[in-house]
């Protein structure tokens, strides 16, 4: 674990990047768009069942940072990822590795809720359907309702499956997305800002939903609410400016942060 | 003064000043508006008026009814019912015998004269009905004829009987013949039988555009199986599979390009290439719709590739990120989204094809030809072809028989547009 790339990052990075059981580990990870370096030597490990978030500024780079975990920055031409990141040691920019079976195991909650437009019951059966996970028809059903179970919808939506998902209130299309998302059964789900859209009563509904997944599932969130931060995550990270300043338990960041950054930012004075 | 900030008195006094200003340049440009639609209006409706005010005489000519005695000997010699034998047969003379029994001309010539009142397809008609209904032999029965085009302008008052005879395509013995016509209740004005279900014909009482009608389906099927799959399948490689390089670059200007490209010039290029090189037979509508599809490629994918670029990137995120492969995300989401857009424009191509002309001409659709097309390989002409060769015409008659078929035109196109919209109008609703 300690070789010199790993010292290299710690120079930067203050607090515990390292983690005992980890799943998903970034080691000096570079991302650029053109000539922009949005990334800038990056080296964190993420804990299987665990929930972590990632704080900043604008524009310090965690979305993109974020999206490094399931490539997909793949689809922005410009972008270049540079380094290594491994789930279960095992190098996802590999040449070998396909993105598709990858974004199966690490799925994806978006900032905007973004159902397709597609009926409640299609766009949760959309991901088993086109990764083959059911045997028939009932099977279908039970991941359905599972899914969507886990994700709190059931009881609002049960009468309606084959209504259009797009007619749902906000929060409802963000648990809805969230489904689709557990529907294929992946490692770690990747949330990008997914409260950033929705009102306090449905935030909660999702801070909840995600403190609850977070016993089953590796949860990455990026958030701007420190708040939100401290309630749903036991570990925090702070980026600034594309670097990685400081990760800690959440409760230390926010009650003793040791980098002078992350104060600044905790106390209100950036950001 | 300049430098002093504005009270909020001098600062809301100076918008209400403004204000006014502002009001009458939203209202001149309001009414900027209307006049121009309502113009744009006025003058389709002119339009429209003046069409169907002239045009719809087209569809009506002028018909004699006569007595005609189906004699198997006479019209079916041989007594089998084939085109042989009823070619042989002597149906228009029977069609002469009971007019001249009306009319009573005296004399050879008059005679000679008096046979041009029914048109020449007399004997074609005699030879449907009998082949149509055996039993019609040994009765008698009342028939309806055509009249010659002459005769039929004269009714319809283009001939005058004041001009002179000399100056006159009629005489006055054949006037003397249709008065008497007239008086025995024998000359109807009718829904022509000839304008839809004939084909070109020299004889303008008998030309119809079922021949132009057919080609025209035909050539635009071509078109469309051409140009729709052809269009999309670039427009989806340009815009989410190719990579946006020079090359790419190059080949948008050219598509670009090539939208404005006179379309007589796509029909020397089917000239040269389908018939020249190929050795394609000439006017076929395979070669007409491969042409016509060359024209609307352009226009397919231009707006194809706008279609596709509306679809929000939110949704490939969403497939992108539960794992779905590209081609996944082209066919289940990016196409059934952008469909709506892609038929609207091919649907807009295809009316663009529709009333073409120039490159058809290159390409030699613009022969006469009197059999209706069974197949694209078979000889034909299209609407618009058809159209032109009519306004060509030196027969009085054929200016109505053009004006019909302009509106037989505008309907088809009118129902393509209909078509348009009810396709957009249903496939966005499934959200």
């Amino acid at each position: 674990m300690n070789n010199i790339n790993d010292l290299k990052s710690l120079e930067l990075t203050v607090g515990d990047v390292f983690s005992k059981n980890a799943r998903l580990k970034a080691r000096n990870v570079n991302v650029f768009y053109g000539n922009n370096k949005a990334i800038d030597n990056v080296t964190i490990d993420i804990g299987s069942k665990e929930v972590i978030s990632f704080i900043g500024p604008s524009g310090c780079g965690k979305s993109t940072f974020l999206r490094c975990f399931n490539r997909m920055n793949d689809t922005i031409d410009s972008c270049v990822v540079q380094g290594e990141i491994t789930i279960d040691d095992e190098n996802i920019y590999d040449k070998k590795i396909d993105v598709v079976p990858l974004r199966a195991r690490i799925g994806m909650v978006f900032q905007k809720p973004n159902p397709f437009p597609k009926s409640i019951y299609d766009n949760v059966a959309y991901g088993p359907r086109i990764h083959g996970l059911s045997e028939n028809k009932e099977h279908l059903d039970v991941i359905v309702e599972e899914s969507l179970k886990r994700a709190g919808l059931w009881q609002e939506v049960s009468d309606r499956l084959q209504s259009p998902g797009t007619g749902l209130s906000g929060g409802q299309q963000q648990r809805l997305c969230i489904a689709r998302a557990i529907a294929v059964s992946p490692e770690v789900i990747l949330m990008d800002e997914p409260c950033s859209a929705l009102d306090p009563i449905a935030t909660a509904k999702i801070e909840d939903l995600i403190h609850e997944l977070g016993n089953d599932y590796s949860i990455v969130i990026v958030t701007h609410s420190m708040q939100q931060a401290a309630r749903v995550s036991k570990r925090t990270a702070y980026f600034h400016l594309g670097k990685l300043i400081e990760v800690g338990k959440t409760k230390e960041i926010f009650t003793r942060p040791q980098h002078h950054q992350t104060e600044a930012y905790i106390s209100g004075k950036i950001g | 003064m300049n430098n002093k900030i504005i009270t909020p008195l001098e600062a809301s006094n100076k918008v209400k000043k403004s204000i006014a200003k502002r009001r009458a340049k939203d209202n001149r440009l309001k009414l900027y508006g209307r006049v121009a639609i309502s113009l744009a209006v006025c003058f389709l409706l002119i339009l429209f008026y003046s069409i169907f005010s002239k045009g719809y005489s087209g569809f009506f000519q002028y018909y004699v009814t006569l007595d005609i005695n189906f004699d198997r000997e006479r019209i079916d010699p041989k007594g089998d019912l084939s085109d042989n034998s009823l070619f042989d047969g002597e149906a228009s003379k029977i069609v002469n015998e009971s007019l001249f029994s009306i009319i009573q001309p005296q004399g050879r010539k008059a005679k000679k004269q008096a046979k041009k009142i029914v048109s020449s397809g007399k004997d074609v008609r005699i030879a449907k009905m009998v082949k149509n209904d055996p039993s019609l032999f040994g009765t008698t029965t009342k028939v309806k004829f055509a009249l010659d085009d002459d005769i039929d302008s004269f009714l319809r008052g283009y001939i005058k009987r004041e001009t002179p005879e000399s100056e006159r395509r009629i005489s006055n013995k054949i006037i003397e013949y249709i008065d008497k016509l007239n008086e025995e209740g024998r000359i109807s004005y009718e829904f022509s039988d000839y304008i839809l279900s004939g084909s070109a014909s020299g004889n303008p009482e008998m030309a119809g555009i079922k021949g132009a009608f057919i080609g025209s389906m035909l050539t635009l099927s071509v078109c469309l199986l051409i140009a729709f799959p052809l269009g999309v399948a670039t427009a989806i490689y340009l815009e989410e599979v190719a990579k946006k390089n020079k090359i790419t670059e190059f080949i948008e200007v050219n598509i670009n390009n090539l939208a404005a490209v006179p379309s007589v010039v796509f029909g020397i290029m089917g000239l040269a290439i389908f018939i020249s090189i190929f050795g394609m037979p000439r006017s076929i509508p395979l070669v007409g719709g491969m042409v016509l599809a060359l024209m609307t490629l352009p226009t397919i994918i231009i707006s194809s590739r706008a279609a596709i670029r509306a679809v929000p990137p939110s949704v490939r995120d969403a497939a992108y990120g539960i794992g779905a492969s590209k081609l996944q995300v082209i066919f289940h989401h990016v196409i059934p989204l952008a469909m709506p857009g892609m038929l609207t424009g091919t649907i807009i191509g295809m009316a663009q094809a529709l009333g073409e002309t120039a490159p058809l001409l290159m390409i030699g659709m613009v022969a006469f030809i009197v059999d209706v097309p069974n197949s694209i390989v078979d000889p034909g002409t299209v609407l618009p072809v058809q159209i032109f060769m009519w306004a060509d015409f030196a027969e009085r008659m054929f200016i109505q028989k053009t004006s019909a078929a302009i509106i037989v035109l505008l309907g088809f196109l009118i129902s393509m547009n209909a078509l348009a919209v009810y396709l957009r109008k249903k496939l966005e609703r499934r959200w």
